[in-house]
């Protein structure tokens, strides 16, 4: 487990409520800047004191939903959380600049739900079943 | 090769051919051949350059000097004064009461207190590059029209030979892809596909949690192909222009 010290530090911090909700998903009291949230309700927080957060954990997310996967996070924020990217996508303006407006909102893998991919053929079929003419008896 | 068969021609010749008079001359055919085609290091112009640098020497003796007094105790150094050290007494006390392995244990408890490194996945993750190489998309130019031109030269290079295009003309005449399937169950994530291809259409994009249940969602055609790249658009083109500087 971690330290006491570290754990008394981010209740003062962040309260008792969110330690707890904290206690229950990540299973770490963390404390940093909000950062931001996305279209689906999920917060961005960062930490880039290196005495208080280990580098590679400095970025963290709490996720909107309890049933929580990693692919809820949106494209953008998935390459703020990867490290890909170095600014949120609230501040960095190649990701705002190069967004088009047709994009489509981002869905979380469906796996295993009836909102599943199913494959089917996009090209016409090569070989069609014989359909019988038969003139009609007069 | 022909030096071997010339060492030995001279050293035969002689007993082979005893009262053969061309002893001499082979040899000295030889040697005039050994000193044309050998190389030769420590030849120099027979005007000596006067800044030419000094001989090599290799100052042994006045180096040994140094090192003369290690000799004469053969490397061992002074002798130990053993009056000094832990008492036998001391040494089996460490011996029979495991002081080293709980020495040992006791590093193990300090680290238990201390942070863990673990990244806790879903919440925290691990750093990814630019050119991470993941799910697969096709891409659309900000226009709005697929960029696919169905050349076909990312089938013909998938190592895996996961893909499959089949095209047809449109009814304005551009040449698109009617069927461009990928078998994710093949694909081994090389990502020659989208180095060949010639308008960055076919890319793989960052997303690495596509993990499905079944098999057959992972084969993947083109509308669902489209759609990924529909979602994901900012991040491809944000992560290609950060690298477009080393392309």
């Amino acid at each position: 487990m971690v330290s006491l010290y570290r754990t008394i530090r981010s209740i003062q911090r962040v309260g008792l409520r969110e330690w707890w909700r904290q206690m229950q998903y990540i299973g770490d009291a963390k404390s940093g800047t909000f950062v931001g949230a996305d279209q689906f309700g999920n917060r961005y927080f960062e930490n880039r004191n290196g005495e208080e957060e280990i580098p590679g954990r400095h970025r963290w997310v709490d996720f909107a939903q309890h049933n929580y996967h990693a692919s809820q996070v949106p494209p953008e924020w998935h390459s703020w959380i990867s490290h890909i990217r170095q600014d949120p996508p609230t501040a960095d303006p190649v990701v705002q600049n190069l967004t088009p407006s047709w994009q489509t909102p981002w869905v979380e893998n469906m796996t295993g739900t009836r909102g599943a991919y199913k494959p089917y053929n996009t090209a016409k079929p090569k070989i069609n079943a014989w359909e019988p003419k038969v003139t009609g008896r007069a | 090769m022909s030096l071997a068969r010339a060492r030995l021609a001279t050293r035969f010749a002689p007993r082979l051919f005893p009262t053969a008079r061309t002893t001499s001359v082979a040899s000295t055919l030889i040697a005039r051949r050994l000193i044309s085609t050998s190389p030769c290091s420590h030849a120099h112009h027979a005007h000596a350059h006067p800044t030419a640098p000094p001989k090599l020497e290799s100052h042994l003796e006045e180096r040994m000097k140094d090192i003369e007094h290690l000799q004469m105790e053969g490397f061992r150094g002074a002798p130990q004064d053993w009056e000094k050290g832990p008492s036998a007494l001391d040494k089996a006390v460490h011996l029979f009461f495991f002081t080293e392995i709980i020495r040992g244990m006791w590093i193990v408890l300090e680290n238990f207190f201390r942070p863990p490194y673990t990244i806790m996945y879903p919440f925290e993750k691990g750093p990814l590059s630019p050119r991470f190489r993941g799910e697969h998309a096709l891409r659309r130019y900000p226009s709005g029209e697929e960029r696919c031109i169905a050349c076909k030269l990312c089938e013909a290079i998938c190592p895996a030979q996961a893909i499959t295009i089949e095209s047809e003309a449109r009814e304005d005449g551009s040449r698109k892809t009617t069927k461009y399937d990928i078998d994710m169950t093949k694909c081994i994530y090389c990502g020659f596909c989208q180095e060949a291809c010639p308008v960055d259409a076919i890319v793989e994009t960052q997303n690495q949690e596509f993990s499905v249940e079944t098999r057959e969602e992972l084969l993947y055609n083109k509308e669902k192909l489209l759609s990924n790249g529909d979602r994901a658009e900012a991040e491809i083109a944000a992560n290609l222009h950060a690298d477009h500087v080393y392309r």
